[in-house]
């Protein structure tokens, strides 16, 4: 179709210039002198949390987008130079409250490579059933944000409904529904008793049953396929290039998950899979998590059926194996870390976090931690798929890739 | 690897989507999968180690301030009566319980009570004379709900009764301790470990020096009243030379 | 003085000679009858005119309905969705009266008309937008009760009905949002993309009973239900009404997520209880002309204590279970994008409605 330019001496209004905006005046003279509009999405948009989005469209389609995150910036990194060790496990969940025990576990791994702590058996086990929890947790939290994009209300609401099986397994293991703060150096806070085992066992099969019915009004509805298939498409050489990660990389066809590539805890002792898909597309990117909800439920009857007995504390730590009360404030309380930088790789629900903890060796606070979320790393390729799409695929593209804004903005 | 299959869109198979769809929206309408907990008039039935309202035990504190050392968001401060009580700040506190697992006597303990209100920002600094039970909330609930699962079914068993939202105290499985001097000949005399002692267990004693004698230190005996010592640690954390111990003793 | 009593003695014989007769009260009615000045007041309230338009079908029980379908749609889809719904108005009745509080809080608000708003087309139109969704009821007959009998019914209600959409579009212009702009236009490309596969269908059904008159066509329906005769103008129209009173997954002028209500989003109080309720009042008139193409209007079965409000009623309870079940969409689908509704109204439907057509004419030589 031919466009045709209308040449209308336009100004562009004052409030651009008074407002922060992150980008040149001169760009936005340039939008306006084009034929393109600029939009501002949020931050109090309902359809974009609490980030901005800058949208150059050319009449329906999106030209570019530029982000405008940190909205929800904490300092996290600051804020963790001041406690002691032990005291960041609250703070270091806190990006992500869906996802807390797999970002409790990246910090943790990082202090126990440190320390050289050899943690027992049964806790890997709990932990690596807390961790896979979580991110079913995550993946259904996001699939009701999506669906909500999308107008699909019940697709919002059975989703909710079932993350309370998940936080009511929480909080029976760890006694919060989530922030658990439950993992800690050398273990877990607590021992999880057969009968909360037993229960979490028959809560999996009872929620893949649920799936099913979520499957046919939401997962397979044609209205969602017809909405979120062939829209913001990533190729796989897109993906590697703007470092997309997780569930969104595999999703592009890049066979990648630290779970794998790096096992920790417990993941190479079980038997599991990673759904990758071809497509790229955000139908294919809701898919892929929809298939590792399955995998994470198996992942988890899997430790209840293998978890031996035994300590979950390790002897390094405190006497008592199986309950760290009453002993935890003078065995963690003054951890000091040998002098060095310690990274890990963790597989959080929405891709890879990476902690890097360097300590001076002295002080019984850390010199720097450095945490990259998930959030932060895909946010190049969430901006880059929506170019060419339209503006109202804006809200599914969002939700395709679940993005969370304190995650992203720590 | 399971690689996912691209998702055919054919008019037959967007037909028996539709159909599905609707199928499940009727059956759900007919008979619903119903999991609302209607909260005021029915409450969740919590495990004993939920994570709830902190209760106070006056007697079995030692004044040991580990609570409000460990605390990641500085919530619990202690104050002074007759001795050194930790009071719980609520606008801060986050219910990591950190504090009831530092707890060396279990002096902390937890509660299922979740849903307290308060009137201004002031009423939720709660003096350690407030905690030393859980609050009085109104219950207007019935019914207590219990989440069943089985292989496939995920109801909601509802049983006329009240639950009990206190939590009985574990016992604490810990060695008891006592302070201790490592080495005595290091020590400075600062007193320091005598102010701070709660229960006034530690004594110096300064003895005389002969000039015959050959100085080893500076002359100070730190003495420790066992019987009065709670081992709280006070004075191990005090101590600059940091040559007093907490020493294990009895089962 | 004489000439007032000859005027109400003239109006009480035009009246009382064209009333409803119903056994189940006629010895209320009877009594009432010889009261003087009451009676006059009886005879216009059961003068068949009169009661088509303000009692039943007509505004009456549309108050009703919306009273109830209101509730209704969220009673249900909270059942859909493992919610409760509506609950703390009236605990024992399950919160039935729900809308009739809501409405209440709507009418004692207080409506805001903001800076940029042109002020007198915004306070109008929510009221003006009451005059397409009402006049069709004039035309609609139920059983022997009709407001103004014409051969050409069908036609005038679809040409009302057309002109709703136009008040929506200028609430969206009055209301000079960006919002409310975008959900206007949005409004407008929906009209033509429903309305020309609507009209067809329509008009296929007219081809069908080879008359424009909702008397043949209900008389024509007394074998087989037209729904059987023309399957093909029964989809279309069902789908042309979702998109037509913006329901999902059609949602697309009121997008909740994108544009918040669209054209209806800077309306406050009262005037957003009269805009809220257009959707379901064109819902209602649209099940009404869809019961009579489709259903057999108000034939059923014949109540002899009712005696002529057996018509009028049978036609109000087809439509509301039609509508009752039609409302589960609302539960099942999310919303298509706006170039994929149009697609669908202009390729599908109209092949769908241009085969509609041709199968009305081929049923109606074999009727005829």
């Amino acid at each position: 179709m031919k466009e045709y330019a209308i040449d209308v001496p336009v100004e562009p209004p004052k409030e651009l210039r008074s407002l922060f905006i992150p980008i040149p005046p001169e760009y936005v003279e340039d939008v306006y002198k084009s034929d393109d509009f600029l939009i501002l999405v949020g931050p109090q948009h309902p359809g974009s949390g609490h980030m901005r989005l800058i949208v150059r469209v050319r009449g329906d389609i999106i030209q570019e987008v530029i982000p405008d995150p940190g909205y929800v910036h904490r300092s996290m990194e600051k804020l963790a130079e001041n406690r002691l060790y032990i005291q960041n496990i609250p703070l270091v969940e806190r990006p992500a409250i869906m996802d807390a025990a797999n970002f409790n576990l990246g910090y943790i791994r990082a202090i126990e490579e440190a320390l050289d702590i050899e943690v027992p058996e049964r806790a890997k086990y709990i932990r690596t059933m807390l961790a896979e929890l979580c991110r079913v947790g995550t993946h259904l939290y996001d699939a009701a944000i999506l669906a909500v994009f999308l107008g699909h209300t019940t697709g919002f609401m059975w989703p909710f409904g079932l993350r309370e099986l998940i936080c009511e397994a929480l909080v029976r293991v760890t006694g919060a529904r989530f922030t658990s703060s439950f993992i800690i150096p050398g273990g877990v806070r607590r021992d999880v008793d057969e009968s909360t085992l037993k229960w979490i066992y028959d809560m999996t099969l009872a929620m893949e049953k649920r799936l099913k019915s979520f499957e046919r009004i939401f997962i397979k509805n044609p209205t969602v396929i017809a909405r979120l298939k062939d829209v913001g498409v990533l190729s796989k050489e897109e993906a590697i290039k703007y470092g997309v990660v997780g569930p969104f990389l595999r999703a592009s066809g890049v066979e990648y998950d630290v779970r794998k590539v790096e096992p920790y805890e417990v993941y190479d002792e079980l038997a599991w899979d990673i759904p990758v898909s071809d497509e790229g597309d955000s139908y294919h990117r809701f898919l892929v998590r929809v298939n590792e909800i399955g995998q994470s439920l198996s992942i988890v009857r899997q430790c209840i059926k293998q978890m031996p007995e035994g300590r979950v504390i390790s002897d390094q730590i405190a006497e008592n194996g199986s309950d760290i009360r009453g002993a935890f404030y003078d065995s963690l309380s003054d951890i000091v870390l040998p002098a060095g930088e310690y990274t890990t790789l963790t597989e959080g629900a929405r891709g890879t976090i990476i902690y890097s903890i360097i300590s001076d060796g002295e002080s019984n606070v850390p010199y720097r931690v450095r945490i990259v979320s998930p959030g932060w790393l895909y946010l190049r390729g969430f901006m880059e798929s929506m170019k060419g799409e339209r503006l109202a695929d804006l809200q599914a593209i969002y939700g395709s890739f679940g993005y969370f804004p304190p995650e992203a903005d720590r | 690897m399971i690689r996912l299959e691209k998702v055919r869109t054919d008019p037959v198979e967007t037909l028996k989507r539709h159909a599905e769809a609707f199928g499940e929206a009727v059956k759900q309408a007919i008979k619903p999968d119903r999991i609302t907990v209607e909260y005021p008039r029915e409450r969740r039935r919590y495990p004993e180690c939920f994570r709830g309202f902190i209760v106070f035990d006056k007697d079995k504190c030692i004044s040991c301030f580990r609570c409000a050392q460990i605390c990641p968001a500085n919530a619990i401060q202690m104050e002074y009566f007759d001795n050194a009580y930790p009071g719980i700040d609520y606008s801060k506190c986050i219910f990591c319980h950190f504090c009831v697992d530092s707890c060396p006597t279990g002096a902390l303990n937890t509660s299922k009570v979740h849903d307290v209100a308060f009137k201004t920002m002031e009423e939720m600094k709660l003096s350690a004379k407030n905690i030393t039970k859980i609050p009085d909330i109104v219950r207007e609930e019935i019914l207590t709900v219990d989440y069943y699962v089985d292989k496939n079914v995920w109801k909601l068993v509802k049983k006329k009764e009240l639950d009990k939202l206190e939590v009985e105290p574990k016992p604490v499985v810990v060695k008891a301790r006592k302070a201790a001097c490592a080495e005595p000949e290091n020590c400075l005399g600062c007193r320091l470990c005598v102010n701070v002692c709660p229960q006034k267990a530690i004594a110096v004693e300064r003895c005389e020096i002969t000039i015959e004698e050959e100085v080893t230190g500076t002359g100070c005996i730190l003495r420790v009243d066992t019987e009065k010592c709670t081992g709280c640690g006070l004075c191990v954390r005090q101590c600059p030379m940091q040559i007093l111990t907490l020493e294990e003793v009895g089962e | 003085m004489f000439d007032v009593v000859q005027i109400l003695n003239y109006l009480f014989e035009i009246f009382s000679s064209n009333m409803m007769d119903i056994p189940l009260i006629a010895p209320i009615v009877d009594f009432l009858m010889q009261i003087p000045l009451l009676n006059i007041l009886v005879a216009l309230i059961l003068w068949k005119p009169f009661f088509a338009v303000v009692i039943m079908p007509g505004l009456g029980v549309l108050m009703l309905y919306l009273l109830y379908i209101v509730w209704y749609e969220r009673k249900l889809t909270a059942r859909v969705q493992w919610r409760v719904g509506p609950l703390e108005v009236a605990r024992p009745i399950r919160g039935a009266i729900q809308t009739l509080a809501d409405g209440i809080r709507y009418f004692f608000q207080e409506a805001i008309v903001h800076r940029e708003a042109h002020r007198p087309y915004f306070v109008q139109l929510p009221l003006l937008a009451f005059i397409p969704v009402l006049l069709p009821i004039l035309f609609i007959p139920a059983g022997s009760a009709v407001g103004i009998y014409t051969p050409y019914s069908i036609q005038l209600i679809v040409t009302f009905l057309a002109l709703i959409p136009i008040t929506i579009v200028a609430i969206g212009w009055a209301a000079n949002s960006r919002f409310a702009y975008i959900g206007s236009v949005r409004e407008a490309f929906i009209y033509f993309a429903y309305e020309v596969p609507f009209i067809i269908a329509v008009i296929s059904m007219i081809f069908l009973y080879s008359s424009g008159d909702a008397y043949v066509a209900v008389e024509k329906q007394s074998m087989i239900p037209g729904a059987l005769l023309n399957p093909i103008a029964f989809i279309v129209y069902i789908i042309a009404m979702l998109m037509a009173t913006s329901r999902l997954p059609f949602d697309i002028p009121e997008a909740d997520q994108e544009i918040a209500f669209g054209p209806f989003v800077e309306y406050s109080g009262i005037l957003f209880g009269l805009v809220m309720v257009l959707a379901y009042e064109k819902l209602y008139i649209m099940t009404l002309l869809f019961t009579i193409l489709f259903l057999g209007g108000w034939s059923g079965i014949y109540c002899p204590l009712l005696g002529d409000l057996n018509g009028p009623l049978w036609l109000f309870i087809k439509t509301v279970v039609v509508i009752s079940i039609l409302v589960i969409v609302r539960s099942i689908y999310a919303r298509y994008r706006l170039d994929q509704a149009l697609r669908i109204g202009w390729t599908s439907m109209l092949a769908l409605s241009i085969m509609a057509l041709i199968v009305g004419g081929v049923v109606g030589v074999w009727l005829s």
